[in-house]
């Protein structure tokens, strides 16, 4: 009997060494790595100068909104206005392929189903394999001119790179950008770059990009949000490879037996509710005013704007909540004031703020 | 380890001659000669066969986004009569003949009181429990694939059969579907591998079948629950079931590895660790029946 303990070692040890091991992995995939120093005002210019033509990934997002949990299963889940909350919220993986300007292919992967963009020049399709339907829209024509040292951003196509740059054009002598440790994302070494509000107006906290050292793209953004210690909304590549993707993947045909849809052009938004300082505020037919600057700055819409039944329909009353004059939805980031008159204000500030804005206009 | 002198019948896993092989085709003619083992495998051939005709008989078309994945593609075509019954079984079914299969490995024989015949032979202790876990995974594999087959013969025989709409909206050619059907019979059964060595651990315990069986089944489905309970979220990527419907992953086009890698490496853990469980059990053991 002396030698039975021996015989449970492995029992004991094994799953102790399997956790070490798992831990391990986890760690050195954050590790901090040294990199040579470089300013913050460096690590930009290296975003400006990124030459990345190519790209096939994987993103990984999450969102910590403090919105309730939504449905993610059943026939509803992906449909409507519901689709745009549910990606913002909750955790996503996507991988997203790209060639050049003009060439997407982004798919959401989700539980035993997929919803697909593909941009093909001026061609975009849209496929949910959910309900196997199709939608095709038609870019309008770019004029002529030399080809943008970026891949243009397709309408609906989340990257790290489009949120650095809607972020990274609120910089001003509001912020203070700072270069933190060397980090590892996907694999490569990025410079981390860290942008801190200095107003106490707004709900964001301070803004983190990974930048790779190599090429300047930046790999991952984490928004952190006031008083809440995970990351309200995170969105990283888990992997990378900065190869020319298989031309057949951005050519598409809606499969047989699906049902397609001929939409005018998208009037998609990369991002609502965030500063309208990026490329897509021109695409609203009535403007919205944006009163203040920087990171208070209040977007307002005036009566009309949003239609009526996105303002009655079920999913919002269940996510907003009743204020003086109208609803309220309110996360860690965004918050959006909807009054009964029509008017719409947004920002990345606190109530408070939208309802001094409206009572001023 | 195995070297150290132990009670006797513990033999180093090592050599493994010819009797070896002997043991392990006498353990398989064993367990797929039982009457229990082919009810188990007509039971899960009965679903694809069920489902095509349910959808057949059916007057109403099925709604896309009603009832299970993939049941409204059934009636365009019938290769994802198979698909559908993977989706359908995977929860349930598959993890309850498994856990039929690898409760009663051990326990079983000691129920029968055929465990000192086992090993008064000189098998090994050690070498009984490799042969009985691979008779367990032979079953998962075996499982699957009557899962697949059944429904491809099912979906040719009631409904037309052509070209196949991946996820990401393309389309495929009937061959390379056929490879796709294999890839995941494949990795269901990989899937159901952790939760044949849990089975095969509990069994070690018991001199009860049954009872080993039934908490090897609990475990498959309290597993199940937890990994829907947002509350437990830190936990979902440490549970065996976590992946079991990743299969989906290679129905996109092109095939995402990752879910296949990563439930892999997770069900080489669970196999790790309840082997190595099993093992103090096992050996440490006083066989009496």
């Amino acid at each position: 009997m002396t030698r039975v303990w021996l015989r449970w070692l492995p029992a004991a040890l094994v799953p102790v060494a399997l956790a070490a091991a798992a831990l391990a992995g986890s760690y050195q995939a954050g590790a901090a790595t040294s990199l040579p120093h470089k300013t913050a005002e460096e690590v930009i210019a290296m975003i400006g100068r990124a030459d990345v033509h190519a790209l096939s990934g994987t993103l990984q997002q999450s969102s910590e909104l403090g919105l309730p949990q939504l449905p993610s299963v059943g026939p509803t889940a992906t449909q409507g206005p519901a689709s745009v909350i549910e990606l913002l919220s909750g955790s996503h993986t996507t991988r997203v392929y790209m060639n050049g300007p003009a060439q997407a292919r982004f798919q959401v992967m989700d539980m035993l189903a997929e919803r697909d963009l593909v941009r093909n020049g001026n061609d975009l399709w849209l496929y949910n394999s959910a309900d196997n339907s199709a939608a095709h829209m038609t870019m309008p024509a770019e004029p002529a001119r030399a080809p943008a040292p970026r891949a243009t951003p397709t309408p609906g196509v989340i990257t790290p790179d489009v949120v650095a740059q809607h972020f990274l054009a609120a910089v001003g002598p509001t912020t203070d950008v700072t270069v933190g440790d060397g980090t590892t994302v996907a694999g490569r070494t990025a410079y981390q770059l860290v942008i801190k509000p200095r107003s106490t107006g707004t709900l964001v906290d301070s803004v983190t990009i990974a930048v790779d050292s190599a090429s300047g793209l930046p790999l991952g953004v984490d928004v952190r949000a006031r008083g809440q210690a995970a990351a309200a909304f995170s969105l990283a590549f888990t992997d990378l490879s900065l190869t020319t993707p298989d031309a057949a993947l951005f050519s598409f045909t809606p499969p047989r037996g699906a049902a397609v849809e001929e939409k005018a052009t998208p009037q998609l938004r990369a991002l609502p509710g965030k500063t309208g300082q990026g490329p897509q505020a021109k695409a609203t037919a009535s403007r919205p005013t944006i009163t203040g600057s920087g990171w208070d700055a209040v977007i307002s819409l005036s009566t009309g704007t949003v239609p009526t039944d996105v303002r009655s329909a079920p999913l919002l009353a269940q996510l907003t909540q009743p204020v003086p004059g109208g609803r309220a939805l309110t996360t860690s980031l965004v918050t959006v004031l909807m009054l009964d008159d029509g008017r719409v204000f947004a920002g990345m500030v606190p109530l408070e703020r939208l309802q001094a804005a409206a009572a001023a206009q | 380890m195995d070297a150290a002198p132990g009670p006797p019948g513990v033999s180093p896993a090592s050599a493994l001659p010819s009797s070896s092989w002997s043991l392990m085709a006498s353990e398989l003619s064993v367990l797929f000669r039982r009457l229990r083992t082919w009810a188990m495998l007509l039971a899960l051939a009965a679903i694809p066969i069920l489902i095509a005709a349910a959808v057949k008989l059916s007057s109403h078309p099925v709604a896309p986004g009603r009832g299970p994945p993939f049941l409204d593609r059934i009636t365009q075509n019938g290769l994802f009569v198979g698909v559908t019954a993977m989706v359908v079984s995977v929860p349930l079914f598959l993890p309850l003949t498994v856990g039929v299969v690898a409760g009663d490995t051990i326990a079983g024989e000691a129920n029968l009181g055929t465990l000192r015949y086992l090993l008064v032979a000189p098998a090994g202790r050690v070498r009984l429990l490799l042969i009985k876990y691979a008779a367990a995974a032979a079953f998962c594999l075996a499982a699957t694939l009557t899962v697949a087959a059944a429904g491809a013969l099912a979906g040719v025989a009631l409904f037309p059969v052509g070209p196949v709409i991946l996820l990401s909206g393309d389309t495929i050619g009937v061959g390379e579907s056929a490879v796709r059907s294999l890839l995941i019979a494949a990795y269901i059964a990989v899937s159901l591998l952790g939760l044949s060595a849990i089975g095969l651990a509990i069994s070690t315990f018991t001199d009860v079948p049954v009872g080993a069986m039934a908490a090897t089944i609990v475990l498959s489905v309290v597993s199940q629950v937890a990994d829907n309970l947002p509350q437990l979220e830190w936990l979902h990527p440490w549970l065996f079931s976590h992946y079991w419907l990743g299969f989906a992953d290679l129905l996109r086009q092109p095939i995402s590895w990752t879910s296949f890698s990563d439930n892999a490496l997770l069900q080489a853990g669970y196999i790790v660790a309840a082997g190595a469980l099993a093992y103090g059990k096992f050996t440490s053991k006083d066989v009496l029946s």
